[in-house]
């Protein structure tokens, strides 16, 4: 009883070339794990490729792809409401983008020099936000609000994405901050620079990669989000995710395929640049993290 | 030259919790001096330099730099510039970018800048590497990039913080001697801490070993090693042959030896116990003159490298003495000596140095 069969013709297999076969076949992929994954890329993509597909049908069904036609594309850009909408949520993202990384830089720098108790406290609790559930963040924040007696706006939701955001700059810029070499920025005191400069010529530009690419991670995750904007936004203009959520509920026109096809084109537009700006600096980035380098 | 001294220390301690990284210590380097500060690691070299250069504040006493009390005033207000032991060159920045980082903060005239980076450029051999990126070079040219930063500035003093340990032993020896050609070129004064005493030997006009946050001596790099005024400076300089015993009456009674003539010594009370330092280099083991301090021992070993000899004479039992010879013309191994036999060797007495 051979594990491998042998052609008649060859010598007897000799147990190392047995083994060999039977580690050979331990290798292969089974057919099994292929199908695993085959479901698994299905389950998560197939109901995207449908909405990206219709949102090119000419017709208005959402089950017969009737033909080609930029129709829904065009009732979009003619819908005021949902235009409003994208200004608002573009604003926004710029809004919690420049305002996160600002504070999570600052964070950051904070948290790897300053070696008191405090302070990794501080760290420790800097990293709730990554853990805590989104709606619990939500209607923390609503509740804030409506206590302080601030009305829900725009506004709210820059400062309530603001807050969710800092954590996520400062989890990436930590180690880069961690990793610079504090000779540099004693350098440039040194040579004439005062604090701040060293930091502002020195410092900032060493980090700027990871800046860059936790500004764009902070921007896309932003503009997606629905669950804080939704419980901490005013009545008009509502953020686009929270508008579509709206629209759906009375029934999915294919308009809302085509602004989440064109949502879809964005993100993965802005962290592919995300994972690229790195590079363009010749050095390793601040989303390793995400890439799992 | 000015008799005010370029760096004068005052009575400065630094205090980390409860112990001292650097102890009341009274400092003056003389303008123009290559000033070696030398000492094992942790005897407070790094942080009296950081003092100097303002990273790092003195609990205690005060900073004075040609004179002007600069004690509390931050690197940027003060004339002197450091050349870091990690170089600490800004890497987004091209090498001429870096070199004039110092003058642009000062508001110097961009034509005069480009002049002076291109002149201390060339002055440390890296003319033609004006636009290249740190990163792109080698370590003992990103050195002479963090050495022409700091000198551009044309600072009172340049501090170095180690600034050869990171290079291999070669090119370690080159630049030793390119340093110390810069320094007399340009007359600046630098104050250089090392833990290599031979690098220190060669290069300072003026050395001070210091030892756990105190300066053991101060001086020539002949007067530290010939007249050793402590027990540690003769152990860290060089090798020494050093014995316990007491004196008495002109002479030190070795604990485990015999009674060494060491001249009368009016500062050293009879019956104190001292120890007695001899280099391996001043023991004679032939041509004797008359006067010298005539012994005998059992040569225990003999080490030939070259162009030395080591031997290891076993003066009495526990106490060996290391003896240097060179290997000139008329000796050959075996002309001279091996193991077990007897020989007889001596020393000038002004060779034998008693450290209280």
């Amino acid at each position: 009883m051979t594990l491998v069969r042998m052609p008649s013709a060859t010598a007897p297999a000799s147990p190392t070339s047995r083994t060999r076969a039977r580690r050979a076949r331990a290798h292969r992929r089974p057919r099994v794990l292929i199908a695993v994954t085959g479901l698994f890329f299905a389950l998560l993509y197939l109901p995207i490729a449908v909405v990206a597909l219709f949102s090119f049908n000419s017709q208005k069904s959402l089950t017969v792809f009737d033909g080609f036609s930029l129709r829904w594309y065009r009732a979009f850009v003619h819908d005021d409401v949902l235009i409003a909408s994208l200004g608002t949520s573009l604003r926004i993202s710029l809004v919690a983008m420049a305002g996160s990384v600002i504070l999570g830089v600052a964070l950051a720098l904070g948290l790897v020099r300053c070696r008191t108790r405090l302070g990794s406290l501080a760290g420790l609790v800097m990293l709730v936000p990554l853990i805590t559930p989104e709606i619990v963040t939500g209607v923390a924040s609503m509740l804030l609000f409506k206590g302080l007696g601030v009305p829900l706006s725009t506004a709210t939701v820059m400062l309530a994405e603001i807050t969710f955001s800092i954590s996520y700059v400062t989890v990436i810029l930590r180690s880069r901050v961690a990793a610079l070499n504090p000779e540099v920025e004693e350098a440039a005191m040194d040579l004439g620079a005062t604090r701040w400069q060293a930091v502002r010529l020195v410092t900032l530009p060493a980090l700027l990669p990871a800046v860059l690419a936790s500004a764009v991670l902070i921007f896309a995750l932003v503009f997606d989000d629905f669950v804080l904007a939704y419980f901490t936004t005013g009545v008009d203009p509502q953020p686009l995710s929270v508008r579509i959520y709206s629209a759906i509920r009375f029934g999915v026109q294919p308009t809302i395929n085509a602004v989440g096809t064109l949502m879809l084109a964005g993100s993965i537009a802005l962290i592919a640049l995300a994972l690229f700006i790195p590079r363009l600096f010749g050095r390793r980035g601040g989303l390793d993290i995400l890439s799992g380098k | 030259m000015d008799a005010t001294p370029a760096v004068r220390l005052d009575g400065v301690s630094k205090q980390f919790a409860d112990s001292y990284a650097v102890h009341r210590l009274d400092l003056d380097i003389e303008a123009g001096h290559f000033y070696s500060l030398l000492g094992p690691s942790g005897c407070g070299k790094t942080t009296t330099l950081r003092m100097i250069g303002g990273f790092s504040d003195p609990t205690e006493g005060s900073v004075l730099l040609a004179g002007e009390d600069v004690t509390g005033l931050p690197p940027n207000r003060r004339n002197v510039n450091t050349v870091f032991q990690s170089y600490a060159l800004f890497d987004h920045l091209s090498i001429a970018d870096n070199v004039g980082f110092g003058l642009k903060r000062r508001g110097v005239a961009r034509a005069e800048i480009r002049q002076r980076v291109g002149e201390m450029l060339e002055l440390v051999q890296l003319a033609g590497f004006a636009d290249r990126r740190p990163r792109t070079l080698s370590g003992g040219q990103r050195q002479r990039v963090a050495l022409a930063r700091a000198l551009v500035n044309r600072p009172a003093v340049l501090l170095l913080d180690e600034p050869l340990a990171a290079l291999d032993l070669k090119l370690r020896r080159q630049m030793q001697v390119e340093l110390k050609q810069i320094q007399r070129e340009v007359g600046i004064t630098f104050v250089f801490v090392t833990h290599d005493q031979d690098e220190a030997l060669t290069m300072s006009d003026r050395i001070a070993v210091m030892n756990e946050g105190r300066i053991e001596q101060c001086g020539t790099p002949e007067d530290i090693y010939e007249h050793p005024a402590t027990r540690f400076v003769a152990s860290f300089m060089g090798t020494s042959n050093l014995m316990t015993g007491t004196y008495r009456d002109g002479e030190v009674a070795l604990e485990k030896g015999p009674a060494l003539p060491v001249g009368t010594r009016s500062d050293i009370a009879d019956g104190s116990a001292v120890s007695v330092s001899v280099r391996p280099e001043k023991i004679w083991l032939s041509d004797f003159e008359p006067g010298m301090s005539m012994l005998s021992g059992v040569i225990r070993e003999t080490v030939y490298s070259g162009p030395t000899t080591t031997y290891l004479i076993e003066l009495a039992p526990g106490l060996t003495l290391s003896v240097l010879e060179q290997n000139t013309a008329r000796a050959r191994m075996e002309d001279r000596w091996s193991g077990g036999e007897t020989v007889e060797f001596g020393w000038r007495p002004e060779h034998c140095l008693v450290l209280a």
